[in-house]
């Protein structure tokens, strides 16, 4: 709804005077940005397929043309972008031209490391060089004014940061996707980390909401996967040594926690909490023997294994603790869609939960009966309570 | 600094920084001692992957990684042989450095960038043995791609042949 309609709606209800509806109106109209949100898109939409065109012309690596002329077009390219930046700047809060010769030139850097790579022959891998184009465009990645242009230059540094991190300790990574878990485990701790190291630099916080986005989209990812992993008795071979760059993660990110100024010490507590539990379900046997399963889906008889014991029943616990965990937090620092969907996640977990330990219930008529009348109690319960335990969260400490 | 000023030097940087790149690698192909070693397909894994060859080098020596990880090198001259990077002997006056990952040595040569219309004939041909890389390789054991020759010659001479 625009504030022309909420206007209109207020002064029927005589919540504003036409005085003030006039002025109000006056205001908004004086201070109406002349660029919106779609024409950045679209104009943004067109540098980067523009910048793909030239990735793929690239790509065809045409034999006729000399290299030395190769290099020549896309240094001068390069430099007629970076003029136009620096002309544009001026303008950059009125218009969108600074903003797409800006994505423009970062991606004619990307394709430009491309291109050297092809010419020289280069064998480095794609996070080698997802990691230096990150490096060399992050001055320029401050000067972004769109939030999509700081997404675009996050999501490709955590691409490159996480992938050649992990190549430290385990080279060759496409040859070892029983390693893929340490990728899993990397991602969320290394985007929360940096998510944190933006708070104490002014300059850095504009990256914050991109990196609170992939860590938390990262983080429902790994959640995920080891759950599934745990619960279908995956995992059970591979080295903790995979896992090192990950423990320095978490390390970074416990001190990032602790020394979080607007976090009370149960925010921290919680975090720390939930991090803790996060590891431990990542850590290759401590908790999780991979023999043993109390049941899967209804699908195999009871193992003569205790309740508690079983890593199919383990797994869903330690997901749902950590869950609760994170909800807690985000109700108790007024972070109200996270807490919603953390909360609804929990929800749909408890389900799944239900069809793994009464899997065998479930495949009877009345008990697909007593599983749907679950689901539909955990819904209007999740949607009757998500306020009184967000209030209650929110008073926590208070 | 003005804000102005640190645009240009944000603008100038990833220029530089790529320039430079070039200018080395360049440096590091025109320079060095030429080496021309044979190339093969190994199967079954696909030689070509996407707008690149892979290949094995045949190095004249037996190059094993199976028990070791890390920093090797191949010594060229006076007398080829595969060493872990501490073992190199003194002598060893040509010699190219690598590292063992997973019971293979690589050196960073083991990708050569091709036309798409030419990748399947330049890969029956590799897998044929009649490919050859040409390499500079400079006094520090770091080897940087020439040319790749087919049957001797150099591989865009024989494009017309093949077309």
């Amino acid at each position: 709804m625009n504030t022309l309609t909420k206007l209109n709606q207020w002064l029927q209800a005589g919540l504003i005077t036409p005085d003030q509806y006039a002025a109000i109106s006056a205001f908004e109209t004086e201070n109406q940005p002349r660029s919106n949100g779609w024409l950045y898109s679209f104009m943004i939409l067109g540098a980067v397929i523009i910048g793909l065109g030239v990735i793929s012309l690239i790509a065809a690596n045409w034999a006729n043309i000399t290299d030395s002329t190769k290099l020549g077009i896309d240094f001068s390219l390069l430099f007629v972008l970076a003029v136009g930046v620096f002309w544009q700047y001026p303008n950059r809060r009125h218009g969108v031209w600074f903003e797409v010769l800006l994505v423009g030139f970062m991606l004619l850097c990307l394709a430009s490391i491309g291109l050297i790579s092809q010419i020289f022959h280069l064998g480095g891998q794609w996070y080698h060089a997802l990691l230096f184009w990150a490096a060399i465009t992050f001055l320029l990645s401050l000067f972004a004014r769109s939030l999509f242009t700081r997404f675009f230059w996050v999501t490709l540094l955590l691409q490159g940061l996480v992938w050649s991190l992990v190549d430290f300790t385990i080279p060759d990574i496409w040859q070892h996707w029983k390693a893929l878990p340490a990728v899993l485990l990397l991602a969320p701790l290394l985007s929360a980390t940096l998510y944190y190291a933006t708070f104490p630099v002014k300059t850095l916080r504009g990256f914050s909401t991109s990196l609170y986005f992939w860590f938390q989209i990262t983080a429902m990812i790994a959640l995920a996967a080891i759950d599934i992993a745990r619960s279908g008795g995956e995992m059970t071979e591979y080295q903790i040594a995979w896992f090192v760059p990950a423990y320095i993660a978490a390390g970074l990110l416990a001190l990032g926690i602790l020394s979080h100024r607007h976090y009370r010490w149960l925010n921290k507590l919680l975090l720390l909490s939930a991090l803790g539990l996060l590891l431990l379900y990542f850590h290759p046997d401590w908790l999780f023997s991979g023999q043993s399963r109390y049941s899967l889906f209804g699908s195999q008889a009871h193992a003569t294994v205790g309740f508690w014991q079983a890593d199919d029943i383990r797994a869903p616990l330690l997901t749902l603790a950590i869950l609760f965990l994170y909800a807690l937090h985000s109700g108790n620092s007024g972070r109200q869609h996270t807490f919603n969907l953390v909360t609804f996640v929990i929800g749909l977990r408890f389900v799944i939960l239900y069809f793994q330990a009464m899997g065998g219930l479930a495949a009877t008529g009345v008990g697909l009966i007593v599983s749907g009348s679950l689901i539909i109690g955990m819904t209007w319960l999740w949607y009757k309570s998500r306020e009184r335990l967000r209030a209650w969260t929110t008073g926590l400490q208070a | 600094m003005n804000r102005k000023l640190w645009l240009v030097v944000a603008l100038a940087l990833p220029i530089l920084a790529l320039a430079g790149s070039a200018y080395l690698k360049s440096v590091q192909r025109n320079s060095g001692e030429a080496v021309t070693l044979p190339i093969s397909g190994f199967d079954p894994r696909d030689l070509l992957s996407g707008h690149y060859l892979i290949y094995r080098v045949d190095y004249g020596v037996e190059v094993t990684c199976d028990k070791q990880q890390g920093p090797a090198s191949v010594c060229l001259k006076p007398k080829r042989g595969f060493y872990p990077t501490g073992e190199l002997p003194t002598d060893c006056t040509l010699f190219i450095h690598g590292q063992c990952n997973d019971g293979a040595f690589s050196a960073g040569i083991e990708r050569f960038y091709i036309p798409d219309a030419y990748a399947q004939v330049l890969e029956d041909k590799v897998r044929d043995r009649q490919g050859e890389l040409v390499l500079a390789v400079d006094d520090q054991g770091n080897a940087a791609i020439r040319d790749l020759l087919i049957s001797g010659k150099p591989w865009k001479d024989t494009i017309g042949g093949l077309d």
